[in-house]
């Protein structure tokens, strides 16, 4: 800023300038601390006494020194199940709402009732799940039900977060694209999806880190039990979580260490939501590197 | 020659896993199998979920699913058909308050829980009668002072209206008493392990658990009506709040659900399992 | 970005030479083409029924309500004593806006102050530090929230209001100020990064500081991504249960002030829907309640869209 002359109105809106960077700066200090002064409070209880054996053992309702093992093996298999079907529904419906559909005012509707459709307390799918598997199919309390209710739950959040990945892609681009002859569909996979992804994977981040701590849903669709084995990979086994476990042993069980299970619990939960998240994030992180961005 | 070999030593495989699996079938048949899916009362659930285990252990092709989320979903899922076993902590063949009656099902005792009153380990009150205490849960009584303790608001804990624990607790230590909702020192809790955490972070708390959980100094049970909260107590008859817990079924148990509520009753899960998880048998009461 | 389109554009002008290859690879996409449209149009139809399904199985029992009680009764009286059929849900109604507007009024500052700091001002390695952490938020699962604001919170602002009990709408509308934070934070941050360089880098040639171009710039030319956070925020914030069970109070009664044990349209849906008799208007009018969310997230969601698109006009 040399060759100009410092006017008083050029000198104010620098000095904000920095005003403003501090502030920036605090605030993302005072958030950073915050959360980790939560992750202390809930690692530093859980993860000094968390041994290995703790991840395969079987769930103890008598003695202490139970495990977790079937109830995290059903997390993941319940996760994969319900990522299995709202993935591709999800950023299927997305893309249809962000590339195919009119611009009428029935799209807008959709699109707030799939916004409106989030506030909906979790405890109702929860029910309709319910309603659906252990009275309609009359299948009980089931691994597939809990998936699948999971599923319903995450769809709407999964298909607006990709929607506003695809819109946010200039148009310029897909403009490129459709000079060059390219169909649609085309388009969208070779230049619109790549260019969104690293958004699609923060959805998918989000809605597959809430699937994993959900409890309502699961506690009425998929039980409180397991089957008591390892690698059960029944689908009509009940299906109890990490999560509903930890719920479980916060609020009614009675065995003597269960407050030590709660806290190695909510410390193996935070653990894995980092590596889910990690999972996720690699792949698109090599990629970037490899394109050399 | 030797494809036709080939072909037969296949083809008699196939033959033999087909019947094994058959025989397989016809063999488990004789023994016990079948799907059990209980719901209801989470109070019940750590003695269901040890119940199951055991059972699953003697009898490896029964499969038992258990859920909870509160007393009166037990009899519910019964009547829709969604569950084999209730479990619930009231009689809900008969009304209670709040209640209605469940037609056609039939009541089968399981064990007995006994509950007490709990307050804030700062509270220097240790005896509370029925007066005092339904004085302070209908909202008469609002200072710790007019009950012998210090001068500082009562704060009161309690369970959410429709609880097996409430609708027992009200009856048998409150004789029926009312429990006041508006008031700026009241708060409600959904499960028996956030009633223990808020009246152990909760200064001036009082509240009301199953006995089970009373452990550890952050919380204390005071006596009622000058008796100490303990199981020597309700088996001897003087302390009387207590309650028994019930599995609900449609009509008399038949088959597998029959004989997973009689392994429950025998005398071996009673004196065994039910009593490390210190509930008290049933038949300890006269 | 421009990456793809570079390398599509060699790969494009290669194939024009080999005519044959070219027609069969355009027949190819011609019919990758149209599978796909299908497919996609099959999701948003099977997005359309799972709302369908969610819409009708809630509204099917909700108005069933109003055999036994009337609207008025309903949405106009503070009395909510369903043992005698006493079933008023205004003070619910009022009580989830006034917390609603709290938590985005704690929320929404923090958060998009810290979607900024993450696409604009942060260095990388701060960026790729704050990013995964804020992501880790969004796992920690809400009864531990809840746990925390029982066992931490509470006690806290027990201390510096003098309150006996300290919940209330306040305690409750921090705790989910935290749980909404990275969501408005991460999709906010997304936008904010997909504001065109071009746009920036103008507005720095006519000599704005960082402030001016992200102020002037950068927020408005993101508006409509920033909204889409703040609504799903918001609507996380509306419908979010286990942990405001926690630390609320659930005592139906309205919200006078910040510290009065009270009840919201979630929590007590939730304290309640699994105590009470499924064909009772007990249960019917919870059912009404979980509908009223609904349409009260449609509303508020209507007004925020509105209000955006007023700003962005103006800008």
């Amino acid at each position: 800023m040399n060759g100009f002359s410092r006017t008083k109105y050029t000198a104010r809106a620098q000095r904000n300038n920095r005003l403003a960077t501090i502030g920036f700066y605090t605030l993302g200090a005072l958030v950073m601390l915050l959360i980790f002064w939560m992750l202390f409070t809930i690692l530093s209880k859980g993860l000094p006494s968390l041994r290995p054996d703790f991840l395969i053992k079987n769930t103890e309702e008598m003695d202490a020194g139970g495990g977790i093992g079937p109830v995290l093996f059903n997390s993941f298999y319940i996760l994969f199940i319900s990522l299995l079907i709202s993935i591709p529904l999800g950023i299927g419906a997305g893309i249809y709402m962000a590339e195919y559909a009119p611009d009428n005012k029935f799209t807008g509707g959709l699109r707030i009732c799939v916004e409106a459709l989030s506030s909906v307390p979790s405890i109702v799918f929860g029910l309709l799940g319910l309603a659906i598997f252990a009275e309609y199919f009359d299948v009980g309390l089931t691994i597939l039900g809990g998936g699948v209710s999971l599923a319903l739950l995450n769809l709407p959040m999964l298909a607006r977060v990709t929607e506003e990945a695809i819109r946010a892609v200039p148009g310029e681009i897909r403009e490129a694209g459709y000079a060059l002859g390219m169909t649609k569909f085309h388009v969208i996979r070779t230049v619109v999806v790549p260019v969104a992804l690293p958004a699609i994977v923060t959805g998918v981040c989000l809605v597959a880190g809430r699937a994993f701590g959900e409890s309502a849903v699961i506690i009425l669709t998929a039980g409180l039990s397991t089957s008591g084995e390892m690698w059960d990979f029944n689908l009509f086994s009940p299906g109890e979580t990490l999560a509903v476990h930890l719920w479980y042993v916060q609020s009614e069980a009675i065995v003597e260490d269960a407050k030590q299970i709660a806290d190695k619990s909510a410390a193996v939960l935070v653990f894995v939501v980092l590596l889910i998240n990690f999972a996720f994030r690699f792949p698109l992180w090599l990629g970037n590197r490899r394109r050399g961005r | 020659m030797k494809i036709f070999k080939k072909f037969t030593a296949t083809a008699l495989t196939a033959i033999i896993v087909v019947t094994a699996s058959f025989a397989g079938i016809a063999a488990a048949a004789d023994s016990v199998k079948g799907k059990i899916t209980v719901n209801g009362s989470t109070a019940l659930l750590p003695l269901t979920l040890q119940a199951a285990k055991e059972f699953q252990k003697l009898h490896p092709k029964v499969k038992i699913a258990a859920s909870g989320k509160g007393s009166v979903t037990g009899p519910q899922a019964v009547k829709k058909g969604i569950a084999d076993i209730g479990a619930c902590d009231w009689d809900a063949s008969m009304d209670v308050p709040g209640f209605k009656a469940f037609d056609g099902q039939v009541a089968n005792k399981v064990a007995v829980i006994p509950f007490a009153t709990i307050v804030n380990k700062n509270v220097a009150v240790d005896n509370l009668t029925t007066e005092q205490l339904q004085g302070i849960f209908s909202g008469k009584t609002t200072n710790w002072k007019e009950v012998g303790g210090a001068d500082a608001d009562i704060v009161v804990i309690t369970r959410a209206f429709g609880s097996g624990t409430r609708v027992n607790y009200q009856a048998k230590a409150l004789a029926g008493g009312d429990i006041t909702k508006k008031s700026k020192n009241y708060k409600e809790t959904g499960s028996s392990g956030d009633m223990k955490t808020a009246v152990a972070t909760t200064p001036n708390s009082i509240g009301y658990i199953d006995l089970v959980y009373v452990s550890g100094g952050d919380i204390k049970a005071v006596k009622f009506n000058g008796v100490a909260a303990s199981t020597d107590n309700v088996i001897n008859g003087s302390y009387k709040i207590w309650a028994y817990g019930y599995y609900m079924t449609k009509g008399q148990p038949t088959g597998v659900t029959k004989q997973f509520i009689d392994y429950v009753q025998s005398k071996k899960f009673q004196q065994g399992s039910l009593k490390k998880l210190k509930f008290i048998p049933i038949a300890a009461m006269k | 970005m421009g990456a793809p389109v570079h390398n599509l554009a060699s790969r494009v002008k290669g194939s024009v030479t080999e005519v044959t290859a070219d027609s069969k690879r355009h027949g190819r996409h011609l019919l990758s083409n149209t599978i796909f449209k299908y497919y996609f149009l099959f999701s948003i139809l099977a997005l359309c029924f799972v709302l369908g399904l969610v819409i009708i199985f809630i509204g099917k029992t909700a108005l069933l309500l109003f055999g036994h009680i009337s609207p008025a009764d309903f949405f106009l009286s503070f009395n909510w004593t369903p043992e005698d059929e006493a079933f008023g849900a205004a003070a619910f109604i009022v009580n989830t806006l006034s917390l609603t507007a709290i938590t985005l009024l704690i929320a929404v500052p923090i958060s998009v102050g810290m979607a900024v700091l993450c696409a604009e001002i942060a260095p990388v390695w701060m960026k790729t530090f704050i990013r995964p952490v804020l992501d880790l938020l969004v796992g920690i699962p809400s009864i531990v929230y809840g746990y925390l604001g029982l066992t931490v919170l509470l006690p806290f602002l027990r201390q510096i209001s003098g309150q006996s009990l300290g919940d209330g709408l306040l305690a409750a509308a921090l705790v989910l100020a935290l749980m909404v934070l990275p969501t408005i934070c991460r999709i906010s941050d997304d936008a904010i990064v997909s504001v065109p360089r071009k746009y920036r880098d103008a507005a720095y040639a006519l000599g704005s500081t960082r402030l001016q171009v992200i102020m002037r710039v950068v927020l408005p030319a993101a508006s409509r991504g920033i909204i889409s956070a703040v609504i799903l925020g918001m609507t996380r914030a509306v419908g979010e249960t286990m942990a405001v069970v926690m630390v609320i109070g659930n005592t139906p009664q309205l919200a006078k002030t910040l510290f009065t044990p009270t009840s919201v349209l979630t929590s007590n849906i939730v304290m309640q829907i699994s105590n009470v008799e499924f064909d009772s208007t007990w249960n019917y009018a919870l059912h009404m309640m979980a509908f009223l969310l609904l349409i009260i997230s449609f509303v508020l969601i209507l007004i925020i869209r509105i209000l955006g698109r007023k700003r962005r006009d103006a800008a």
